[in-house]
């Protein structure tokens, strides 16, 4: 069943139209990464899941349940991380925890515990300070320990890499990894190697919509460029290469920088045999034979081109 | 209304860490202290100012002075500082973008206005009760005791009165966006009721009367009447404005 699932949503500022026709729907179990660029609608999109701001028109489903604006019964599936996260700097962060389970209504003696597990987790055991002299990456930390507080089978964070360190960046990826194996994660980014990282589906949101969604590696396959990278021995036979290359009916160009030759060209799978065999007739040394790999940044920056 | 008790503890412990309660409750006790000895030194400051040889024959300060004294000051310094301490009340959660995270948390909206609401209630209430029992003592013993007409009424004029300040406070921050703004409609608010008093006969059902006439119905130179009529008004007007505050909030996007 879908977790969540998003019907004809518009959504206007004033005379701005910023999401146009958005439908998209969200496996359990997954981990979906929201791309776009910025002002594209990301955050928006996730508040309206919240019910925190209305749509202009369609619905949201969480769990098969209704989002109604305002006070909505099925932000209890969720756990929301916004982008900058803001706390009360005068509280610690276990009286945060503290206060956010109250609010969900935990019981006392599971809050206690589940504060101390989170902080474990995320590594903010032992911080007895206050949190308004938490650094940016602590405050992110603590705001992953308050989305998880109440066991969400929907986790939604926003940019929660882009203010991070890489190994920062790391350790709260590997959090988002863990809590996949128990929740749905939503998560929007603009760092397209943490979504190639750990997200198993994802929806790129461009002119107010979702322009591509589903499965990363079928996405990635769908894009495989058909490229190749031939780097030969010594600089003086890559041109060598490359004219005898462009001479084959399947290859639409060739071109050398340095030592490589980079070739674009039509259905390598039928054609990777002639190729080998030119190279082996010519006998032209080479040092590295490599089939590029589609990248999400070729992927995104072909869609939302 | 998820949520209620935790979020109204977190009120009063932040009134608290901000030192907000304490400034409060300080200057209020100030006023209580301030003004049965402002009362009774009146004569001798104004004495001290004569010039030329010319004495001024100034009537010996009584227990009315020294109430009057003490309306003086909390009608106006003492709303201000109530302007200046709850001016933030809900635009600064609103503005910084705290009560996303604990909203998402399914944190009632009608439980933020009330507990918002309570908490501050409470902190007026509190702070006045001390300024009004520091008054009450300091006058006893300076001054002599005369029988006052209606000072519990009076005194009950300007609790609400405060009361409508920080209901008015409240609604506006819902209204409008910004750390300051509500504390800018307020005062544009009040400011709007005191340029309505210049219109001949509203200037009774007014709430300011309610914080103007405290003084006068003591000596009786104010309409008990009136003042009754006032208070209605208010009760009406605190009503209204929590309502709006509410129903406001419960639809605003976040
Ligand atoms: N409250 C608002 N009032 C008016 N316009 C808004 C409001 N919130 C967002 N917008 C506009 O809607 C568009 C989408 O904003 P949104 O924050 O959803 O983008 P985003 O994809 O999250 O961007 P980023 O990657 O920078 O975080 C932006 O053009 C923004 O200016
Ligand atoms: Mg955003």
């Amino acid at each position: 069943m879908d977790i969540l699932r998003a019907e004809h949503i518009r959504k206007n500022f004033g005379s701005q139209h910023v999401l146009t026709d958005l439908n998209f729907s969200v496996s359990k179990h997954s981990i979906f990464g929201l791309i776009g660029k910025n002002g594209s609608g990301k955050t928006t999109t996730m508040k309206m899941i919240l019910g925190l701001i209305k749509p202009t028109s369609g619905s949201i489903y969480v769990c098969g349940e209704k989002v109604a604006y305002g006070d909505t019964p099925t932000n209890r599936h969720i756990g929301y991380l916004p982008d900058v996260p803001e706390f009360y700097g005068y509280m610690t962060a276990r009286e945060y925890l503290k206060l956010c389970g109250e609010i969900t209504g935990v019981r006392r003696s599971e809050i206690h515990k589940r504060t101390d597990e989170l902080l474990c987790l995320v590594g903010l055991n032992g911080v007895n300070r206050k949190i308004h002299s938490y650094s940016r990456g602590m405050k992110q930390r603590l705001g992953i320990a308050q989305a998880l507080l109440n066991e969400p089978e929907l986790l939604i964070c926003d940019e929660v890499t882009s203010a991070l360190d890489p190994v920062g960046r790391k350790e709260i990826l590997d959090l988002l990894s863990a809590a996949g194996k128990r929740a749905t994660v939503i998560f929007s980014t603009h760092i397209l190697s943490d979504v190639e990282r750990i997200c198993d589906q994802i929806g790129v949101l461009n002119n107010g919509q979702l322009e591509l969604q589903g499965p990363l590696n079928e996405i990635k396959q769908d894009y495989r460029q058909e490229a190749l990278q031939i780097e030969t021995l010594t600089p003086d036979q890559a041109p060598v290469l490359a004219a005898h290359l462009k001479a084959l009916p399947f290859i639409s160009k060739a071109e050398v920088s340095g030592r490589t030759v980079n070739v674009q060209l039509n259905h390598y799978e039928e054609n990777s045999l002639d190729i080998i065999r030119l190279l082996a007739s010519e006998s032209i040394p080479i040092l590295k034979y490599e089939r590029l790999e589609p990248t999400l940044e070729n992927v995104f920056m072909d869609v939302i081109r | 209304m998820s949520g209620f008790t935790a979020f109204f503890k977190k009120e009063i412990v932040e009134y608290l860490r901000s030192y907000k309660a304490l400034i409060l409750l300080c200057v209020f006790i100030i006023f209580g202290m301030m003004s049965p000895l402002l009362a009774k030194m009146m004569p001798d400051i104004l004495s001290h100012q004569a010039i030329n040889g010319i004495t001024l024959n100034i009537p010996k300060p009584t227990f009315y002075d020294s109430f009057g004294q003490f309306f003086k000051n909390l009608s106006q310094m003492g709303m201000a500082v109530l302007l200046l301490i709850f001016g933030g009340v809900l635009s600064q959660d609103l503005s910084k973008g705290t009560l996303i995270m604990l909203l998402a948390k399914g944190l009632s909206r009608h439980a933020v206005i009330l507990a918002k609401f309570a908490a501050a209630l409470i902190l007026w209430t509190a702070s006045y009760a001390f300024a009004v029992m520091i008054q009450w003592g300091y006058t006893l013993y300076l001054f002599d005791k005369l029988p006052v007409p209606h000072l519990f009424f009076s005194l009950f004029c300007l609790w609400l009165f405060g009361i409508f300040i920080l209901t008015i406070l409240l609604m506006s921050s819902t209204l409008v966006g910004g750390a300051y703004s509500g504390l800018f409609l307020t005062t544009a608010a009040l400011g709007a009721l005191i340029v309505c008093q210049f219109i001949p006969g509203t200037d009774r059902f007014s709430p300011l009367a309610l914080a103007s006439d405290n003084a006068g119905l003591m000596t009786g130179a104010a309409n008990l009447h009136h003042a009754v009529t006032a208070v209605w008004i208010t009760v009406i007007l605190i009503v209204s404005a929590l309502a709006v505050s509410l129903v406001v909030f419960k639809k605003k996007s976040i």
